[in-house]
């Protein structure tokens, strides 16, 4: 198939999959190409909807392409919306959610150690909102549920993956290398 | 009073110890226990005289903190040896515990920041539902033996189910409210699979976009599995769940009292 036809073929299946978008494995599937077509065909849709004249964009969240509405026309979808709500989830939630993301599997205890805090109602608005799932049971007494994040997560960060978080020090050995650093300046500090 | 914060505004003892260690410009690493003490105390007395309920973890964090400022003012006490002390439990600067957990508490905190920012940012942009292509396909036979469905698997197509009732709600509705027993319900969902010759998808017993209604609908499933009226079924994970009258369910004899809401 040419190009043209390529591209057409690409925005009409986005368009049809909305918001559950495809993945490049159905499009080689759907379309019967090689990757490396598909993937020319992706580039040359998102440069034609790059025009300002377009209202959508191709984005690519959890491995699966899909057309959203550009942002800035975000403005005027939100006159659509009689009484607008706040999106942003609480703090509590976020920090907890933030925990479960970096540490996963993880139990509701070692997240309370963590924040200091009592977490049970922030873990189950992640997961009412299906954004925290359970994922096992940690072994020994008591089989605590073990916390991990789900595939939303990610769609409601706009993330592609989760190796798209931001890189922190979760080793506690860094932690650890950096509470030595203090003790080595301590020391000279005495024996100057 | 320099400062009138309301606890609410912090997520925990840490966090209030990470505000004052910010406000008083200190080296996370190197705290000055009496000075942080002074402060943290003086935050918690204030919160008393406002009459806030302080919660417990606060009060731990100072019984903590005083700890830790009667163990700095000690002489360090001998080294000893032994079999039962291992030199790595042994912590020979009180705050070292207390450091780690801030530090590490304040990476979390910083990535909570990093996620609300993202959040904020894929807030207004929007996606269409996917287009439902399922009546161009051809019925699939079941050949496999369906899978019992368990609770959880309920919840979760009744989550599904809430989430697309809610974004398909009609932008004016006007319901009116009436009580609907359980046990009424339970006998219009068995007459409603007996006319439609069962089984019936999961979604067809909510045809009314209000939380009441779905809600004793749900209810009324639960008791119909305990009481063997009905079973339900999943063909393959995240597919509909569908329900079937069980054989010899004809006839049945329940209390309707017990299901007086």
């Amino acid at each position: 198939m040419n190009s043209t036809k390529r591209l057409s073929v690409i925005e009409a299946l986005l368009f049809v999959t909305g918001e559950e978008g495809l993945s490049m494995e159905q499009l080689v599937h759907i379309l019967d190409e090689p990757e490396a077509q598909i993937q020319e065909g992706l580039s040359q849709l998102s440069q034609t909807l790059e025009q300002e004249s377009r209202g959508l964009e191709l984005t690519i969240v959890a491995n699966r392409y899909k057309l959203v509405t550009k942002r800035d026309v975000s403005e005027y979808i939100k006159r659509l919306i009689e009484n607008p709500r706040p999106v942003s989830l609480s703090q509590a939630a976020l920090e907890t959610l933030a925990i479960i993301a970096y540490k996963q599997p993880i139990s509701r205890a070692e997240i309370e150690d963590v924040r200091g805090v009592k977490s049970e109602k922030a873990i189950q608005t992640l997961i009412s909102k299906e954004l925290v799932k359970e994922v096992g049971r940690a072994e020994g007494t008591g089989r605590a549920i073990l916390y991990g994040v789900t595939e939303r997560f990610l769609t409601h960060f706009g993330l592609k993956s989760l190796d798209e978080l931001p890189v922190i020090k979760t080793d506690l050995k860094d932690v650890e290398e950096e509470t030595n650093l203090f003790y080595e300046n301590i020391q000279q500090t005495l024996f100057e | 009073m320099e400062y009138q914060v309301k606890i609410d505004a912090f997520e925990g003892p840490l966090d209030l110890l990470l505000h004052l260690i910010k406000k008083l410009e200190i080296d996370i690493y190197d705290i000055p226990v009496a000075v942080i003490t002074e402060q943290y105390l003086d935050f918690i007395h204030q919160m008393q005289t406002l009459e806030l309920d302080v919660a417990s973890e606060y009060l731990v964090m100072a019984a903590t903190l005083i700890e830790m400022k009667s163990r700095m003012l000690l002489p360090k006490p001998e080294l000893l040896f032994d079999e039962e002390m291992m030199e790595e439990d042994y912590e020979d600067d009180p705050r070292e515990a207390l450091i780690r957990r801030l530090v590490e508490y304040r990476q979390y905190k910083e990535a909570a920041e990093v996620l609300k920012e993202k959040e904020e940012d894929q807030a207004f942009l929007f996606s269409k539902r996917a287009h439902d292509l399922s009546q161009f396909e051809v019925e699939k036979k079941s050949e496999a033996p369906l899978a019992p469905t368990t609770v959880y698997d309920m919840l979760s197509a009744l989550q599904h189910l809430l989430r697309k009732k809610h974004i398909n709600r009609p932008l004016r509705t006007k319901i009116e409210r009436q009580t609907l027993p359980v046990g009424e319900r339970m006998r219009s969902i068995l007459s409603h699979l007996r006319i439609m010759k069962s089984p019936q998808p999961f979604a067809s017993l909510f045809p009314y976009p209000d939380r009441t209604h779905i809600v004793v609908t749900f209810l009324a499933l639960l008791e119909l599995m305990k009481l063997k009226q009905i079973h339900c079924e999943q063909e393959e994970n995240f597919e509909d769940i569908t329900i079937s009258l069980n054989e010899g369910g004809e006839a049945l004899e329940f209390d309707e009292e017990t299901f007086r809401d």
